[in-house]
């Protein structure tokens, strides 16, 4: 993936598949060069894309707003290498990405420092100004803005396996030959490889050795194997509900709070209390990071929509927009703190989150990725 | 009307050099033809091309049509690489639902065309009515019938019974899932190549003391054989394209060729090896196709030549 130009990127752009990809938006990219005031394409996780944040929007500036909603980093970052830079105004990934990545490839803008330094100061304590994520590398450019984030881990069903045995046993759970058979792996292959890593009681964002990458292989086969089910977050959800499994690996707040709050609160995103990760750390946490693209002809709305979502009830709408319900930096602020009823704070497992976070590692690239990745895509195949 | 089109320049030769332009103009009929071709080579070809192109990228990597390498091939055909797993499972699937689906489609396109009557047109609107509901949408419904607790197993667990049996997230299941979802693909051919067999045949040789396999076998079996293969045919290709009932009933217990092929676009971003291994299976699948039809003689099944 490092080795990609825009040059050559744009040259297989004529080979039209881009152009099919993206047929959607692409299609008005022509009659978007000549204005774009009312329009605006965003590029991001779920949750953004839903009515409740964009209609308000909508209606307020008269303009088409399009969103489109992927469910991996890589993805949507190699649209944007793929030519489709000039469709895209904003997009909305996890933390290391636009700092290490898409910066350097000149990806995204900076955003102007002094209309959004501001924001921060009403954001939770570790958010403030200059927020790492936020920032390039040397510090000196602002590259986005923070809002949804949280830990993932695991999830169990605390009927079966409770929270403080969840905690303290930690990643082993999936070492337990007793388990296997009971407990799922969420269909998300980049968090599984820091998992699986993670099980195998190495740190992931690190360059590995070929014994680490042995030690890698022989989890990745063991717990994979051991896997009753492999399925996206809904079917996750309900195998928790109907007993069908006790525990699923990559999970948390993001994914088992759609479920908490439809009456499921036996069911918890863990943070193990130690782990691998650097500093003894047991978890890792996303926060993600809306940056604007390096469109040229980049829509005025787009820096107007980034304002928007920072205001104390869109930040709230969108903690709790459709699908998935998270925690917003914007929590610092008591005016949209004030807006979350108990229900929902209890959905996003405010009472642990600081705890959680702190015994997180941050999201952050796995050196040699595609190795990991190629090794436990073939570990999935021996499942049958 | 390509012939009118032509006609004047095959009467008399082409004079003036306006003439032998006319005779050089496509038909009217090429011409009508032009937005569908269009429309056909942009959205049907193109996209091929393009995986074509991609298939011999340098892996990796978005060079298409700049860069050439059989790499991807190479690392597809590499022994070490397990891929064949998931194409002897989309295969082998694939043979056993096209299998079930012809024994049990068989006796309801008999019924359609023979015992149902008047309840036919009904009886095909049911078994057409899933159609108009999303594929995902459908197989979510049997997860909640066979899940733990679920329609099945509460209901027997209700009735004082042990429980339903565990068979959800299983390679069974999503065999199931196959069936359940291709059925309509091989009832229809099937009931069109039933419809073919003339009955005055079938009452001729049961006049002269046939019995009933007899004329199933010699008679109604090869006059409704075009159809039956059809179904097969159309069922197989897109059952070894399947994917959604591997993924959601059978909870990825295994992997299917045509999820190995997403995963290389998604996760992996390696759109070259992804594009290698979708231009293998279509070439497959097109060489298996072209062999049946070569040995499939529709005419001479028809009894038009």
């Amino acid at each position: 993936m490092a080795h990609i130009s825009r040059r050559s990127v744009l040259q297989g752009m004529g080979a039209g598949l881009g152009a099919l990809a993206a047929a959607g938006p692409l299609f008005n990219a022509n009659k978007a060069f000549a204005a774009r005031e009312k329009e605006l394409n965003i590029l991001c996780w779920e949750g953004y894309n839903s009515a409740q944040v964009l209609d308000p929007f909508r209606s307020k500036t008269g303009a088409t707003v399009k969103a489109e909603s992927l469910t991996n980093d890589p993805t949507m970052i190699n649209r944007l290498r793929a030519g489709e830079i000039n469709t895209w105004d904003l997009i909305n990934v996890n933390n290391p990405w636009a700092r290490k990545v898409m910066l350097p490839e000149k990806l995204i803008k900076p955003l102007p420092k002094a209309e959004f330094e501001p924001f921060f100061a009403k954001m939770m304590p570790e958010f403030k100004w200059p927020y790492k994520w936020a920032m390039s590398e040397d510090g000196s450019e602002l590259i986005g803005m923070a809002q949804r984030f949280g830990p993932y881990s695991f999830v169990v069903n605390t009927d079966k396996i409770s929270r403080k045995t969840a905690e303290d046993t930690g990643w082993d759970l999936f070492n337990d030959p007793a388990l296997a058979g009971k407990y799922g792996i969420l269909e998300s292959d980049d968090w599984n490889v820091f998992n699986i890593f993670i099980i195998a009681g190495i740190d992931p964002f690190k360059v590995h050795t070929p014994e680490e990458f042995t030690k890698f292989e022989e989890t990745a086969k063991r717990v994979f194997k051991g896997a009753k089910l492999i399925g996206d977050i809904a079917s996750m959800n309900q195998a928790l509900i109907s007993g069908e499994i006790d525990l699923h690996m990559t999970g948390g707040t993001y994914s088992v709070s759609p479920a908490r709050a439809d009456g499921h609160p036996n069911l918890r995103g863990i943070t193990p209390l130690r782990g691998p990760l650097p500093g003894g750390k047991g978890g890792v946490a996303w926060i993600e990071i809306t940056s604007t693209v390096n469109n040229p002809n980049l829509s005025p709305l787009a820096l107007d929509f980034l304002k928007y979502v920072q205001g104390p009830e869109v930040a709230h709408t969108v903690a709790f927009a459709e699908g998935t319900f998270n925690p917003v930096a914007q929590m610092g602020n008591k005016a949209c703190f004030d807006l979350f009823t108990k229900d929902e704070l209890d959905a996003i497992q405010w009472d642990s989150l600081q705890e959680e976070m702190d015994r997180s590692a941050e999201y952050d690239i796995v050196p040699d990725y595609d190795k990991a990745l190629d090794l436990m895509n073939a570990a999935k195949r021996l499942r049958g | 009307m390509a012939d009118l089109a032509i006609a004047p320049a095959r009467d008399a030769a082409p004079e003036g050099a306006a003439q032998l332009r006319h005779a050089r103009m496509l038909s009217v009929g090429a011409r009508c033809a032009l937005p569908v071709a269009l429309l056909l080579g942009i959205g049907f070809l193109a996209p091929l091309v393009a995986i074509f192109g991609y298939a011999f990228a340098t892996p990796r990597s978005f060079d298409v049509f700049t860069s050439f390498t059989l790499a991807n091939f190479a690392t597809l055909f590499d022994t070490t690489n397990t891929v064949w797993l998931s194409f002897f499972w989309s295969c082998g699937l694939a043979l056993l639902t096209v299998a079930i689906l012809a024994v049990v489609a068989y006796p309801i396109a008999y019924g359609l065309n023979l015992v149902f009557g008047r309840w036919s047109a009904l009886i095909s609107v049911f078994f057409v009515f899933p159609l108009f509901v999303s594929e995902n949408v459908r197989l979510y419904g049997w997860v909640l019938f066979f899940i733990k607790n679920g329609v099945l197993d509460g209901t027997l667990k209700w009735l004082g019974l042990s429980g339903g049996p565990e068979v959800l997230y299983t390679p069974g299941i999503t065999l199931f899932g196959m069936v359940y979802t291709y059925l309509p693909f091989m009832l229809f051919p099937m009931t069109l190549g039933l419809a073919l067999v003339p009955r005055d045949l079938v009452d001729a040789a049961r006049d002269l003391g046939a019995g009933r396999l007899f004329i199933w076998r010699e008679i109604e079996l090869p006059l409704a054989m075009p159809g039956i293969l059809i179904g097969m045919l159309l069922t197989f290709v897109l059952a070894i394209g399947a994917t959604a009932e591997a993924k959601i009933l059978g909870g990825q217990s295994i992997i299917v060729i045509s999820h190995d092929i997403e995963i290389a676009f998604t996760y992996s971003q390696n759109w070259p090896l992804g594009s290698a291994l979708a231009v293998l299976v279509t070439f497959f699948i097109g060489a298996l196709t072209l062999f049946a039809l070569s040995k499939l003689d529709l005419d001479r099944m028809l009894g038009r030549r």
